[in-house]
């Protein structure tokens, strides 16, 4: 005997087939377009974006450093 | 300056930076969208679709500038390192070790990428992680030596002998790279091209349509590059002006009460 599919319940095939079966359209078609490679791209846009967000607010953070130290040097000199 | 007492020399000089201004912000900007422009290249345009390497060739954009930043790297810690002996100034013993972490953390990346490259190329099927691929071999020894520096620098407490045997270190690590990385592996069986006396990227090498892309991955990983390692000097001078400040406040005054 055969074990009850429980994925019928939660899924029905036939829905799952409507959603599969529209033609790709809009960012769709952009998207699965060369082995779905554009998502590759989107995907480490997104990471670099992130890295480059440090990078700057790194180099800001430098610069409000630089300007501390140079104001606490100036006396000195 | 003109304060008298135990001051070591004046920090300003010995630590002098230039200006960080706005040619340095647009610098910023410009190697954004310069690595955003060759991301979007890299993965869309064409590529050579080889047997074997198939769409892995678009790893030449981001493997090899690795790279190139490894050497760069090195070179700038060398040059700086000899800089430090020549004039015993703080300012080129931050910037020797700021280049050659830039150097060393590009090179693992190089390394680490290379080996999963050559896993599910060449060596897909054999189960091989680490191929007998001579120039693998001969960086992962590369490696060892540039690692050895960070060793060397933690384990010596005084500045000035800490920034003089890192610097001749560097100089040295630096001389051993272009044999064991370049004269050493082609002169063997390698998968990289160039091996066995050919000059690597001729006509023969990389596809015409790739050729622009991975000139421009190389110039923005170098510029890149070189992003970090002056973020890595600022905020290493940074931290040794702000001890040089506080540390007449740390000796007790002249007046004693």
């Amino acid at each position: 005997m055969q074990p009850a599919d429980t994925t019928v319940a939660v899924l029905d095939p036939s829905a799952a087939q409507a959603v599969t079966e529209q033609p790709a359209q809009g960012v769709e078609r952009v998207m699965l377009a060369e082995d779905k490679l554009p998502v590759v791209l989107a995907v480490v846009l997104v990471v670099w974006l992130g890295v480059l967000l440090l990078l700057f607010r790194t180099d800001r953070r430098l610069a409000r450093l630089e300007r501390q130290l140079d104001d606490r040097d100036a006396p000195r000199s | 300056m003109g304060v008298p007492g135990p001051m070591p020399a004046p920090m300003d000089r010995d630590l002098a930076l230039p200006r960080y201004g706005l040619a340095y912000r647009l610098f910023g900007v410009v190697v954004a969208v310069w690595l955003t422009v060759v991301l979007v290249l890299g993965i869309l345009g064409p590529v050579s679709n080889l047997p074997i390497l198939e769409h892995t060739a678009r790893n030449l954009y981001f493997h090899v500038p690795m790279w190139f930043v490894l050497y760069a790297g090195a070179v700038v810690g060398a040059w700086h390192g000899g800089r430090y002996l020549a004039t015993g100034r703080t300012v080129h013993d931050v910037r020797s070790e700021s280049a050659w972490m830039v150097s060393t953390v590009a090179g693992v990346t190089a390394l680490v990428t290379g080996v999963v490259w050559a896993r599910f190329t060449w060596y897909q099927g054999t189960g091989l992680w680490w191929s007998p691929e001579p120039r693998q071999n001969m960086v992962a020894v590369q490696l060892l030596i540039s690692g050895a520096y960070f060793v060397l620098r933690g384990s010596l407490d005084r500045p000035r002998q800490r920034a003089r045997l890192s610097a001749v270190y560097a100089l040295f690590a630096t001389a051993t790279m272009p044999f064991l990385t370049y004269v050493l592996p082609r002169r063997m069986a390698s998968l990289h091209p160039g091996a066995e006396g050919n000059p690597a990227f001729s006509e023969m090498d990389i596809a015409a349509d790739m050729r622009w892309v991975f000139y421009a991955a190389a110039v923005g990983f170098l510029l890149l590059g070189w992003w970090l390692y002056t973020q890595r000097v600022r905020g290493k001078v940074a931290e040794l002006r702000a001890e040089a400040l506080d540390a007449p406040a740390l000796a007790p005054p002249v007046v004693v009460s």
